[in-house]
């Protein structure tokens, strides 16, 4: 038998198969949650943002027209990427305060609690893709191998959005408005992302402040694999990741410290 | 011997913040973050050391605030000590907040998998183990209906089967044995004593000096986080309840002796103890405090609480001149609901039948803090009660009864043909 301090005490949890097992069963649960009472189910994930797609149709071609070609595709493939970051991480915010009963539990892996938000988020993405790719089709785009950067990207959007939100959730327990206010703060960076207007009406002179959303970078990535048919900015893609390679570990155990507190001091 | 838990010299600390630390950016941003500085630290757990043997049982004692969950909570993994160790060996289980991590409108089934496995299950031992985790909390019918058409207690059974499906090494209870209903509370114990006697150390905690005597083989008492005694359940518990009665003898404040609205004199730690936070103004005994055997009796209390209590509990004992105890009750045994009670009001237990002996008896009634920390206000043999009865009896007890004599027809028969 294996004698475990209170350190190490959490190490038999971290079985890979188990963690697998684990993030499965609370995905499934997420999914199921979320659907269980609506008539429409699944096709939510679907409806909502072609909705929000044929709103911005009407207003940018319609009313005030932007002149993007194969604009349906350009928002399309901006706001899956979007939503994406925006409900995960919103909803991986309040994670800690929801997940009391769970904190609770002996040795449960806290810090698996964003990957199951973020990964449910992914589980969306990719089944409003085929609908991407019904409309880059339609749109005439010719779809090249550099489409199979793909996962390339959405790992790394998944590390980027785990990593704000191992920090934002620990910031939720000490003031419980974080979740609120980041509401307003997503809201304001969807329009300093480049989802539904060209990147190039950017001036010059404002693009070192605007070019700081890493946000910014990895939905013209998307583009620029699906859409353009070109390799993504390699460099910006490679500052993100270093970012966020040094992000996570430091929200990782700011959230685990926070977590824990949570459930002691109640 | 191994054991599947040690702790030795724990310490964890906590600190305590101001009562306006801000709790939201705004009011961070307002109050210029002066307030976020904890004012003070204090220990919630000091220098804590003790053992649990695989089988064996550890019952933790001590009121509320005492540290017995955060020592729980240290011990399956939440949180970390200042200082010294916890090593725990195997699987943990817990049974705290049954069924909390229930989703109502997920179905019994789809709940039993996700609970199973974030006790650490893989999914393949869940489906293994699932059939027998229905089974025994007998909700085989309803296990594919949503967990919001449960009953409380169907929900608790079902958390409570998942639990002791995971097969831990080490148990963590928390207080569960005070709820549920009663045929439930003795298939969880028995149970306990199954996975007890396959080698799973259990650590329970409790309030109740009598439960941990009856369940644990050993016993921990904390107060404000320190160990006071360590050891044989029927010492620690003892220990314990002598304790509770000279905290009541300290709080019992000074104050001239009084009379009760029907003339019964109280003197202060004669026979009158508690803080006095709450009072009781007057007991009757009804219809009179002389009744024949077999008579009913009322006992009523009228009691004063200046501030609002937080669910106090009321208890009435029975007992002869020699101190020998006839009936011992309470409000919180018999399960009567009691919420917060403030200002003036009475409360009356109703006897049916007093089926005691012939004899002088005193009536001692009182009125204890929620957790039977300490008395608000006891009367110790100050109310008797005179039972009459036409024949003497050596005994307690004086049912009704009588005697059935047969006499033998032969010898009727017999003087018959005479």
């Amino acid at each position: 038998m294996v004698t475990r301090s209170a350190d190490s005490g959490l190490q038999h949890r971290w079985r890979l198969p188990y963690l697998w097992d684990l993030l499965r069963s609370l995905v499934d649960r997420d999914m199921k949650l979320t659907y269980k009472r609506s008539v429409l189910g699944v096709a939510w994930t679907l409806i909502n943002p072609l909705l929000q797609l044929l709103v911005f149709a009407f207003v940018f071609q319609i009313v005030l027209p932007v002149k993007i070609p194969q604009y349906a595709s350009y928002v399309f493939a901006g706001l899956l990427s979007w939503n994406w970051f925006q409900t995960a991480l919103y909803q991986a915010t309040g994670v800690i305060i929801s997940s009391r009963s769970l904190i609770r539990q002996p040795r449960f892996p806290v810090a698996i609690l964003p990957i199951v938000t973020v990964t449910t988020g992914l589980i969306h993405f990719m089944l409003a893709l085929p609908i991407l790719i019904a409309f880059l089709l339609i749109d005439g785009i010719q779809l090249t191998p550099v489409i199979l950067f793909l996962p390339i990207l959405q790992l790394l959007q998944f590390a980027f959005t785990v990593s704000c939100a191992y920090f934002l959730a620990a910031l939720n327990v000490t003031f419980r408005d974080t979740q609120h206010t980041l509401g307003v703060i997503l809201q304001l960076f969807f329009y300093l992302t480049p989802i539904f207007y060209d990147l190039k009406a950017i001036p010059k002179e404002y693009w070192y402040i605007y070019a700081l959303n890493p946000m910014v970078h990895i939905v013209t990535s998307y583009r620029q694999i699906l859409m353009w048919g070109v390799p993504p900015d390699w460099m910006a893609i490679a500052i993100i990741a270093g970012f966020t390679a040094i992000l996570w570990p430091l929200g990782y155990w700011l959230f685990k410290r926070q977590s824990h507190r949570f459930v002691e001091e109640l | 011997m191994r054991h599947a838990i040690t702790v030795s010299n724990l310490s964890k600390g906590f600190k305590r913040y101001h009562t306006g630390k801000p709790t939201t950016f705004m009011e961070a941003m307002l109050s210029g973050l002066r307030q976020m500085q904890p004012i003070e630290q204090f220990w919630a757990l000091q220098d804590v050391s003790f053992n649990v043997a695989p089988g064996e049982m550890l019952g933790i004692i001590g009121h509320n605030g005492a540290g017995k969950s955060t020592l729980l909570q240290l011990i399956g993994g939440v949180g970390y000590p200042d200082k010294g160790k916890i090593q725990v060996r195997g699987r943990v289980g817990a049974l705290l907040d049954l069924g909390a991590g229930f989703h109502g409108d997920l179905t019994g089934r789809e709940n039993v998998l996700v609970t199973a496995i974030v006790a650490g299950l893989t999914e393949s031992e869940v489906k293994q183990r699932f059939d027998s985790i229905v089974e025994f909390a007998e909700l085989k019918q309803f296990i594919d209906s949503p967990v919001r058409t449960y009953s409380t207690g169907m929900q608790m059974r079902l958390a409570f089967s998942v639990a002791v499906h995971t097969c831990p090494k080490v148990l963590l209870v928390d207080e569960f044995l005070s709820v549920g209903d009663l045929s439930f509370q003795a298939k969880c114990l028995q149970r306990i004593a199954e996975l007890k006697e396959k080698g799973c150390a259990i650590v329970l905690i409790s309030h109740s000096a009598e439960q941990i005597q009856e369940l644990c083989d050993r016993a921990l008492w904390l107060r404000q986080g320190q160990v006071v005694a360590y050891g044989e359940p029927e010492v620690v518990a003892g220990q314990y309840i002598s304790e509770m009665r000279s905290q009541t003898q300290q709080r019992t404040p000074n104050r001239p002796a009084q009379l009760t609205d029907s003339g019964a004199e109280l003197r202060i730690n004669e026979n009158r103890f508690g803080s006095l936070e709450m009072e009781i103004t007057n007991v009757k005994l009804l219809p009179l405090d002389t009744i024949e055997s077999g008579e009913s009796l009322c006992v009523e209390i009228e009691y004063n609480a200046p501030q609002a209590i937080k669910s106090p509990i009321f208890s009435i004992a029975i007992s002869q001149e020699d101190g020998q105890t006839c009936l011992d009750i309470n409000t919180l045994d018999m399960q009567v609901p009691m919420t917060i009670v403030q200002g003036k009001g009475n409360l009356k237990l109703q006897i049916e039948r007093l089926d005691l002996k012939q004899g002088n008896y005193f009536v001692d009634v009182g009125i204890y803090e929620k957790d039977w920390a300490y008395a608000y206000d006891f009367h110790w043999h100050t109310y008797l009660l005179t039972v009459n009865s036409s024949y003497s009896n050596k005994g307690i007890l004086a049912p009704p009864m009588r005697w059935e004599i047969n006499t033998l027809p032969v010898l009727r028969d017999l003087s018959m043909i005479n």
